[in-house]
């Protein structure tokens, strides 16, 4: 609650717990992290997450029945506004939502380009950047898409009037009906900033019930919720926060770098290189249904080699850009990369990649170094890394 | 390492509701109005409490005002009957130094020898002390020293000294203790001048007594 006493002297009244102006703190011991309108015919995936004894203990697993209604699309829809109740068992005191939303965008930018993204409304997304193509840089020849942090128009086209200023780290603004968040990069001068309608940041705030547990503590965009994901891998943890990390997804693979615990490089690969593009090439190639083909990755009979290497190929590629570039501007020695959400044939990519790079590739469970609590069953546990990812960001606990 | 670097969190801090079914936003509001509902009971009872304490000041200066009279005559009286009982007091010490002297001066005739003719028994009389020092406005009811002591003395004539030794030795038998004390002085003892019919030369004599002091004490 803000108090005006005279033209330039406010006081702030901050009460926790409170709706209007409390600064509600965000539990760090006990939340659930969920996925909202992912592609999953299952319903939304959740985990619920309990730091006990300095260690992550994950309470629960599943599915949870997406909200009535969908994303609102425009400002018109927002009236519709459904409650939405989670299971007993993800009745954790504070939610971590991330959502799939075509109209929200995370990426990598410098100040100047993100305060012209909030002046503009426009967002930079996730599609692979087809621009200075060709380009060398670092000593590498660049790959259509393959830049560095994107960096700032030289010549940019202000809006005349109120330049926005610069939002702090970690304090979502408001501007030209977006929602905007940015944290800084560990690359000097550059920043990961998301954003967001306004309308859907708004709908998605009001989403679970004042009153009943869990109530939203973090609205996060899925990509950078799945960047999170890998903050309790033991992997991760042993190379004090510097890897290199491949998150592969239905329909689009991410390579993220870390560099001491915090991210440094975040890229999607161009072209069509998610899992889905993954089974169609096996599918052509070796002419199986999509039932078969994790049984086929699976069975040593069978070598999908001749269908994988074409579609390994670009992804090598990309991961030797991304080593590269660490190297070369931050003295990174990467020799060996996590490879999270694949849900079978880790062992061809690893193979691949150590042919190709010298590069060893290690897939390690998404829960790996969590303890799992009595009764909880995992599967498909590939599929919750943007759940774990959200609530693991969220929980803001240092390891 | 801290996994606040990766939470790009959209959710305004002004949106983050409570998940505490109780909730704080009507809970607060209605403990402040309670509390100060009780602050004003508090103080409604402290107001009364002091009203109340006012009036019995007020009666109560009133009551003393109105038997401050009496009071100022009931101390008079007191001091007037302390100072009675101080004279009386006073008349109390005198009665005790009475010296009671009577009985043995009659029992004297009794054990006096035959021989022995007394020409005088006196009880000299103490030296007189002050009762109006210098500057006092009234004289003293009694004297300054508790303790006065007085000399019998008795003289007298006798043909030789056995009577006159006879004599003494009576008067330190216990009968006499209260005229006079062991302590005594022969002033004189010698040939009386004066002769008697006969022809018959007599002795004259004169011993001095220290008589038991008189106390002025209860």
């Amino acid at each position: 609650m803000k108090i005006q006493l005279t033209k330039d002297k406010a006081i702030d009244i901050s009460i926790p717990g409170l709706g209007g102006g409390g600064k509600g703190k965000v539990s760090k011991a006990d939340l659930v992290g969920v996925e909202l309108f992912s592609d999953d015919e299952e319903g939304c995936p959740a985990v619920r997450l309990i730091r006990r004894k300095n260690a992550w203990h994950l309470a629960a697993f599943g599915y949870v029945k997406a909200p009535d209604g969908e994303l609102p699309q425009r400002w018109e829809d927002t009236p519709k506004q459904p409650t939405w109740e989670l299971p007993r068992e993800f009745q954790s005191p504070v939610a971590a939502i991330a959502v799939n939303s075509d109209m929200g965008s995370f990426g990598q930018a410098s100040a100047d380009a993100i305060v012209q993204e909030m002046i503009h409304g426009t967002v930079h997304t996730d599609a692979p950047a087809s621009s200075d193509s060709g380009k060398k840089r670092f000593g590498i020849k660049r790959a259509p898409g393959a830049s560095a942090p994107k960096a700032a128009d030289p010549q940019p086209q202000r809006t005349p009037g109120r330049v926005p200023e610069f939002p702090a780290a970690g304090v979502p603004v408001s501007e030209n009906g977006r929602r905007f968040a940015v944290r800084p990069s560990a690359e000097e001068g550059f920043h990961f900033a998301v954003s967001l309608p306004e309308f859907q940041s708004l709908w998605l705030g009001r989403l679970l019930p004042e009153g009943r547990r869990p109530t939203a503590g973090s609205i996060q965009i899925s990509n950078a919720a799945l960047m999170a994901s890998v903050l309790a891998q033991p992997e991760y943890i042993a190379a004090k926060g510097s890897v290199l990390a491949i998150f592969v997804r239905d329909s689009a693979l991410f390579i993220a770098g870390y560099k001491d615990g915090m991210p440094v490089l975040w890229r999607r690969c161009p072209g069509d290189c998610g899992y889905n593009a993954m089974c169609t090439a096996l599918k052509k190639t070796l002419g199986i249904e999509r039932d078969l083909i994790e049984s086929v990755l699976a069975d040593s009979l069978i070598d999908p080699k001749p269908a994988l290497e074409p579609f390994l190929h670009p992804i090598m590629e990309q991961l030797e850009l991304a080593r590269a570039y660490l190297a070369s501007k931050h003295a990174m020695n990467i020799e060996k990369v996590l490879l999270m959400g694949l849900p079978a044939g880790a062992e061809h990519w690893q193979r691949c990649a150590e042919e190709t790079l010298k590069l060893h590739i290690v897939a390690p469970a998404p829960f790996e170094g969590m303890t799992v609590d009595k009764g909880v069953e995992i599967k498909n546990p590939h599929r919750h890394l943007v759940a774990l990812g959200a609530a693991l960001a969220a929980s803001e606990v240092e390891s | 390492m801290n996994n606040a670097s990766f939470h790009l969190n959209l959710l305004k801090q002004t949106e983050k509701l409570s998940s505490s079914p109780v909730r704080l936003r009507v809970i607060l509001p209605l403990l402040a109005i309670l509390a100060c509902l009780g602050m004003a009971v508090w103080w409604g009872l402290i107001f009364t409490q002091s009203l109340v304490v006012r009036a019995d000041i007020s009666s109560t200066e009133e009551d003393v005002r109105a038997k401050s009279k009496e009071h100022a005559e009931i101390i008079g009286l007191m001091n007037d009957a302390r100072e009675l009982e101080l004279q009386v007091e006073q008349l109390e010490y005198y009665r005790n130094g009475v010296r009671r002297s009577a009985e043995p001066l009659a029992q004297l005739a009794e054990v006096m020898p035959v021989r022995v003719q007394l020409t005088k028994l006196s009880m000299v009389a103490p030296v007189r002390q002050n009762l109006q020092p210098p500057g006092a406005k009234v004289p003293l009811f009694g004297p300054t020293e508790n303790v006065e002591t007085q000399k019998l003395v008795i003289a007298g004539k006798t043909t030789k000294e056995t009577p006159v030794m006879a004599m003494m030795e009576s008067l330190g038998m216990p009968e006499f203790e209260d005229l006079v004390t062991k302590e005594k002085n022969i002033n004189s003892f010698k040939q009386d001048n004066a002769q008697e019919r006969g022809g018959q030369r007599l002795l004259s004599f004169e011993l001095e007594y220290t008589m038991p002091g008189r106390t002025f004490a209860k």
